[in-house]
Order: structure tokens, then sequence, then C-alpha cells
């Protein structure tokens, strides 16, 4: 146990060493006035990167949990109504799908390639994935129009209510995604506190999290028919 | 003074610009006192309202200049509870223990430089203030408009809520100092990082709700409205469905709420006993379990207050079980705390008086909370009085007594000052006398209308004691309020004028943030401090002192002769 008592020889007080670390320390280096961000590398460099990994990992257990509200919200009004007037489903939603799917795909392919350290390859394979991600969002918005030219408003019934906040909410994360795979694209990772290979990482689990949350959502719009 | 990221014009605005970096500073110890200022503004506002709705209740032809100004109107009246436990939870109960205290002393207590995220730190912060001034414009202006502005600022107070709980958990993952394993981590750690897992959770939630609730108000969603196409269908379905549906989602927030705000209090409160006993706490692994149980708990009770409610859900007996088996934690947590206390040799001063107090009023407020976690007692005698003595009993007072421990506590370290004990003890005494004034006359009410309900009850001997308890409530509350200016006049005075602490450690207490300078510099190590032993090692036989620090290596600690 490192938690022992000391071997008797040595006696030091308490006094002599308390405050280790206070006020009497020499500031080190020039730039001891920073408060901000960039102040913390006086360690030994910047706090583990280990801690986005965990950010995002917590992170999506609270947008899970933020989901499954509604979720439950939707099953309990659905089984409680006698009156429920299903939304149709645009069409345009399976071939969105089928988008999404596409983009985890190349997103898999683009990490692979960076593992190589083939850049041109991952920076096309990622392009393609942003590309497929925008037209997702797109598509969502098309099938949006198509609902509303067929007089189907987010106040007509419980059923279009919860299919606009699903697809609203769920979309809003997702333009978050792909900020998040714009920002690895045009980012400088020479000066940044963290590797490329790290932030594709992470952008890559948001980015399945998403496509996962969204055939969840898929089908139970259309499991509640 | 030149920083290189705004060295630029630093020249020609420097007091502007060093203005606006104190203001937006990303230093964890800067935003944990903005909301420790946030909490202390709100704690006076919101005394203030529970004031004005005591006055009108004992004597309600009283003119209140305040309420005459906002229109007098008995709506504006009916607003005054809203306003006054929106403030009371969220920006008090909520915010001080846990991001206030936390910010500031997590970091410093595990060893870490900063928290894991600064700048969203910082957006916490700053979105908790927009949220607050949301709130109090939201009782300022029209009532339909500000019902949603209201739910708006719910809305951002919990994303604010959820980054914030982020950062914590993400912090005490990852950030530890060497040698700070999870067996070591003082208690108030556990107590900040379980209740950011608990946070996590049920913010979200709440989050959802009341963007629905956003969604009903401006697009004429029907999520919890007694929606019109539902009114046609038998009345049952639409009254039945609807509200549950809110009551469900807000409990499930609602209930847990109590829990975020008790549980940084439970790990300051364990903490504070065992630094001012002098001993290890007693049962330390149980207590950190009992933690885990309170926010487990915590989390899955929410059912219990449908009972309350009139509903019945899937299972009233399961909910019911549940509520009780809170009782175990808590049982787990006293025992630990009367077990620390036994034969100690304690220092008796104001930061361990408010901490034993809180010991009182949490054991008080359980036992009256029994009763209430009954399914067959609370659905039939669901009586205000009751309700509201316990959950403040448990949940206000409580808890801000174990706010007033900490800043009595750690008030050394945040200011290098030190707060004036006499003032303080009178404080106290007064406070203490006035809360037990205050709430266990209202349990004594809400017992009497409850048996007013049963036929056959004679109680005309009792109803004339009614209006002299009400009239005793407010006259208690005064004198509560009063011993808060003599906080109030406490906490300014020994900001500015109170005795200076020289040395680092006034309480010689083991944790990390006392090995560092009151209050500590911005750059306060810049090695990385090395722990070698838990946080309570207190009166070790063999060593001099009666404490061991919990950065000192082995070879360095004193040994007695």
């Amino acid at each position: 146990m490192p938690g022992t008592i000391a071997p008797p020889e040595i006696e030091l007080t308490i006094e002599d060493s308390r405050g280790g670390g206070g006020g009497g320390r020499p500031p080190d280096g020039g730039n001891d006035d920073n408060d901000g961000d960039r102040g913390k590398n006086r360690r030994d460099g910047p706090p583990s990167p280990r801690r986005f990994s965990t950010g995002i990992a917590i992170g999506m257990v609270s947008i899970l949990m933020f989901f499954m509200a509604l979720a439950s919200a939707f099953l309990v009004l659905h089984h409680g109504s006698k009156v429920w007037v299903a939304v149709r489903l645009p069409r345009i939603l399976w071939a969105n799908t089928g988008i999404l799917l596409g983009s985890s795909f190349t997103l898999e392919r683009a990490r692979l390639r960076l593992s190589r350290a083939d850049v041109a390859g991952f920076r096309k394979l990622w392009l393609l994935t942003t590309a497929m991600g925008l037209l997702f969002v797109a598509g969502q918005l098309i099938a949006w129009f198509q609902l509303v030219r067929q007089g189907v408003f987010i106040a007509s019934n419980q059923a279009s209510s919860f299919f606009y906040i699903f697809t609203g909410a769920h979309g809003v994360h997702l333009v978050g995604g792909v900020a998040a795979l714009l920002f690895v694209l045009l980012r400088d990772f020479e000066k940044s506190q963290i590797s490329i290979l790290l932030a594709a990482e992470i952008t890559s689990y948001y980015w399945h999290f998403m496509d996962a949350l969204w055939i969840f959502l898929f089908a139970l719009l259309y499991l509640s028919k | 003074m030149v920083t290189y990221d705004s060295g630029a014009n630093h020249e020609e605005t420097p007091g502007n610009g060093f203005f606006l970096r104190r203001l937006f500073s990303t230093n964890h110890k800067a935003v944990g006192l903005q909301y420790l200022w946030l909490a202390l503004f709100s704690v006076f506002l919101g005394m203030a309202m529970s004031l004005i709705m005591r006055i009108h209740l004992a004597w309600p032809g009283a003119h209140i200049p305040f309420l005459l100004v906002l229109g007098g109107m008995p709506g504006r009246f009916a607003t005054l509870p809203l306003f006054h436990g929106s403030l009371m939870v969220l920006f008090v109960l909520t915010a001080a223990p846990q991001a206030g205290f936390g910010n500031y002393f997590l970091p410093l207590q595990i060893g870490a430089q900063e928290m894991a995220f600064p700048k969203l730190n910082v957006f916490s912060f700053w979105a908790t203030a927009v949220s607050l001034l949301g709130v109090t414009a939201a009782f300022l202006i029209q009532l339909q408009t500000g019902i949603m502005l209201w739910v708006a600022s719910v809305s951002v107070f919990c994303a604010a809520a959820l980054c914030s709980a982020l950062n914590f958990a993400v912090t005490t993952i990852d950030l530890r100092a060497k040698g700070m394993t999870l067996p070591r981590l003082p208690l108030t750690v556990w107590a900040w990082f379980i209740n950011a897992i608990l946070g996590m959770l049920i913010f979200s939630i709440l989050l959802a709700a009341c963007l629905c609730l956003l969604s009903d108000g401006l697009f004429g969603t029907h999520f919890f409205s007694a929606a019109d196409f539902l009114g046609s269908q038998t009345a049952s379905v639409a009254a039945d469905v609807l509200p549950a549906v809110w009551q469900r989602l807000f409990w499930f927030f609602a209930q847990a709420e109590v829990y975020i705000a008790m549980l940084p209090c439970l790990g300051i409160v364990s903490h504070l006993i065992a630094t001012f006993s002098r001993k290890p706490v007693w049962k330390e692994r149980a207590v950190v379990l009992a933690l885990c149980g309170v926010g487990l708990v915590g989390f899955c009770v929410w059912g219990e207050h449908m009972f309350s409610s009139g509903l019945n859900p899937f299972s009233p007996l399961v909910f019911s079980v549940l509520a009780s088996s809170l009782g175990l934690p808590a049982t787990v947590l006293v025992i630990s705390w009367f077990g620390t206390l036994w034969n100690a040799r304690i220092r008796l001063n104001t930061s361990l008086l408010f901490a034993l107090g809180f010991v009182s009023l949490f054991l008080s407020g359980g036992l009256s909370g029994l009763f209430l976690a009954r399914h067959d007692f609370t659905s039939t005698a669901l009586t205000q009085d009751f309700v509201a003595g316990h959950f403040h009993l448990v949940m206000g007072v409580a808890a801000t007594f174990a706010i007033l421990a900490a800043l009595f506590f750690w008030f050394p370290k945040l200011f290098g000052r030190q707060m004036n004990e006499p003032l303080g003890n009178l404080h106290f005494w007064l406070t203490f006398a006035g809360v037990y004034c205050v709430f266990m006359p209202m349990h004594w009410l809400g017992l009497v209308s409850h048996a007013a309900k049963n036929p056959g009850a004679h109680l005309a001997s009792v109803a004339e004691w009614i209006g002299a308890a009400r009239s005793f409530i407010t006259a208690g509350i005064l004198i509560t309020v009063f011993a808060q200016g003599i906080f109030l006049f406490n906490f300014l005075w020994s900001l500015f004028r109170g005795e200076r602490v020289e040395d680092c450690n006034p309480w010689r207490a083991t944790t990390l943030e006392w090995s560092v300078a009151s209050p500590p510099a911005d750059d306060f190590d810049a090695r990385e401090p090395i722990v070698y032993r838990g946080a309570y090692e207190f009166n070790v036989p063999g060593v001099a002192e009666d404490f061991i620090p919990q950065h000192i290596a082995p070879d360095r600690v004193a040994k007695a002769n």
C-alpha cells in the first residue's frame, strides 16, 4: 500500500512541505499570465486528449436520453389515443436513409485510408461523406415540403407533431455532425492539440450514432402506422 | 500582463480589455466564483418573494407596494410561488453546490490544472445567467408571453446544466493527478461526479419536455394541451392521457432534481464532518456506495409523484418500495456521520455547526418523507402545507445549510480571509431556530387539514389555532430573513475587512486544494501534484501531526516522537 507511513529515519516537519505548490513557487517561463486555453500546457503538455473521447461518449448518452424521452412520450400518446392519424411517410425518406447509411460506409473507408497515411484519398472520401450528409439534410427538408404541400403541418395532429419534432431534432444534431466533418476537413492539425486521427475517430463515433439514431426514429415512425 | 492572443489591442483599451477578459475568463476558479455570485443574488431575490407571499397570507389586506406596481391581480400573485421556486431550485440549489463550489474546487481537489473543456464551461455559466434574466423578465411581463419565456429560459438552463455536467464528468474521469485513484477521491468529488452523471441523464429529459411545451405554445402542437381533436373523444381520454405525459416527464425530472440538489450537499457534509472531527470518514466505501445509491434511486423514483397527483401509474407498490428504499442509502450516510462524530475531538466552528444543522434537518425532513412515500397516505392527504413543509425542510433549507457550511469552510481559500466566527454563530443559531419555527407548524397544519377530511373528526377546538399558526410561521420567517441580513453583513465585511489568513491550510485539512496559496494563483502549480494516500488520513498513529495531506510523499511525513 502506498498509503503506509514514512520510514522512520527521515524527519521533516509537515510545515516545511505544506504548500509544496503554493504561492512561493517561481513562475516558469514568461507566459504565466495566460488564463485562457493556451495557458494550460505548462505541465507536460495539455491535458490528456482522451478527454475528447470520454466527452463524446458521455454526450451521446445524454443525447440518447433526450430522444428516449421524446420516444416514450410518443409511445404513451400513441397508445392512449383512439384517433391516431398516422403520417403517410414520404417515399424520399427511404432514399435519405440509404444515403445516410452509405455515408457511414464512406466515412469508415476514409478512416481506413487515413490509417494507411493516404491523405489525398482520405480527403476525397471524407468530402464525399460530408456531401452525403448535406444531401440527407436536403432530403429531409424535401420531405417536409412534400408534407406541407399535402397539408400536413406540425400542428395538424399529434402524429405530425411528432414527425416534425423527431426529424427536426435529429436534423439539428446531424447538422452538428456535418459541422464536425467540415472541421476535420478544414482544420490545420499541425497547430492543434489533437491529431487528425483522433479528430476523425471522434467524429466517426458521433456520425455512426446519428445514423443509428435515425434508423431507430424511422423505424418508430414507420411501425406506428 | 500581456497575453499573446490579445496583446495587439491591449495598449489602447487596457481597462475594457481587462474587464472583458475577467468577465469571460475560461479559468475554472473565475467561473466557479461567478456561479456563486449568481446564486447569492438569486437567493436574496427568492427570499424576498417568499417574504411577500407569507406577509400576504398572514395579512391579506395589507398593501404591499411591490405587488401594487405589478398590478396586484390574483393571477400575478399566483406566479410568485413559481418565480420563487424556479429562482431557488435552479439558480441556488442546483447552481451553487455543484457548479459554484464544484467548478472552483473539483479541479483543485483532483490536482487538475483546469476543467476538461474550459470554453464550454464559460458558455455554461453565461447561458445560466441568460436563463436567470429570462426567468426574471418572464415574471415582469404579461402572463401569457411570460410563461413561454419562462419555459424557454428553463430550456436554456437545461442546456447549460448539460454542458456543465459533461465537463464535470470528463474532468473527473480523465484529468485526475497521478496517484489520485478512485478510492482516494475526496467524497466531495465523488458527489460532484455522481451528480454530473445524474444531471446528464435527467436534464436532457427536461430539455425534451420543455421543447415539446415550447412547440405547443409557438407552433400550436398538442403534446400537452387538452387537444381539441381528443376533445371529440370521451373526456376521460383527454383528461387522463395528456396531463399524464407532462407529469411523467416533469416528475421524472423534478424528483431527480431533488437529488441533484442534495447529492453535492451530502458529499460536502461528509467531508466537513470528517475534517472537523479529525477522524477518517467512518466506512468511507459504504458512503461512496450510498452516494451512488442516492443517484440511482433518484433516477428511478419519478413515479412516486404520481400518487400525489392522484394518478395511478403502472404499479403504485413498486414505486412506493423504491421511494422507501431511498431510506437505505440515506441511513448509511446518517450512520456514517454519527460514526465519524463518535468519540471525536470536535472543533465546533460555524462551518461544522451548519453541517450538523444539515444532519438535523435531513433527519427530520427524511422522517416526514417516509409518510409521503406511502402511497395510501399521499393519495388522500396531499395537503399543500405538509408537502411544502417537507420539501422545504429537506431540499431548500437543508441544502442551504450545506451551502453555508461549505462557504464558511472554503472562504479562506476563496478570498484569503476568514469569516467572523461570533457573527457566524449568531447567524447559525437564529437561522436554525427560525427554520424549525417555520416548517414544523407547517407539517402540523398539513396533518390537521388531513384529519379534517375524515368524517367524524371534531376539530373545532383546533380551528382557532390554525390562523395563529399561520401568523407564527410568518413571524418565524421574519426572524430567519433577519438572520440572513447578519450573514450578508458578515460576508461582505469579511470579504474586505476579514482577518487575513496567512496559512494556506488553516483548517489543517488533507485534500489538495489546501496545498496551494489562498486564493490560488492562476498558475498555482506548474508541477503536477502526486497523490500518495486517501483523502481522510486523520490521527494516524505514529505521526506527529493529526493529519497527513494527500500530496506529502510517505518519506516526508513527520513521525511522532
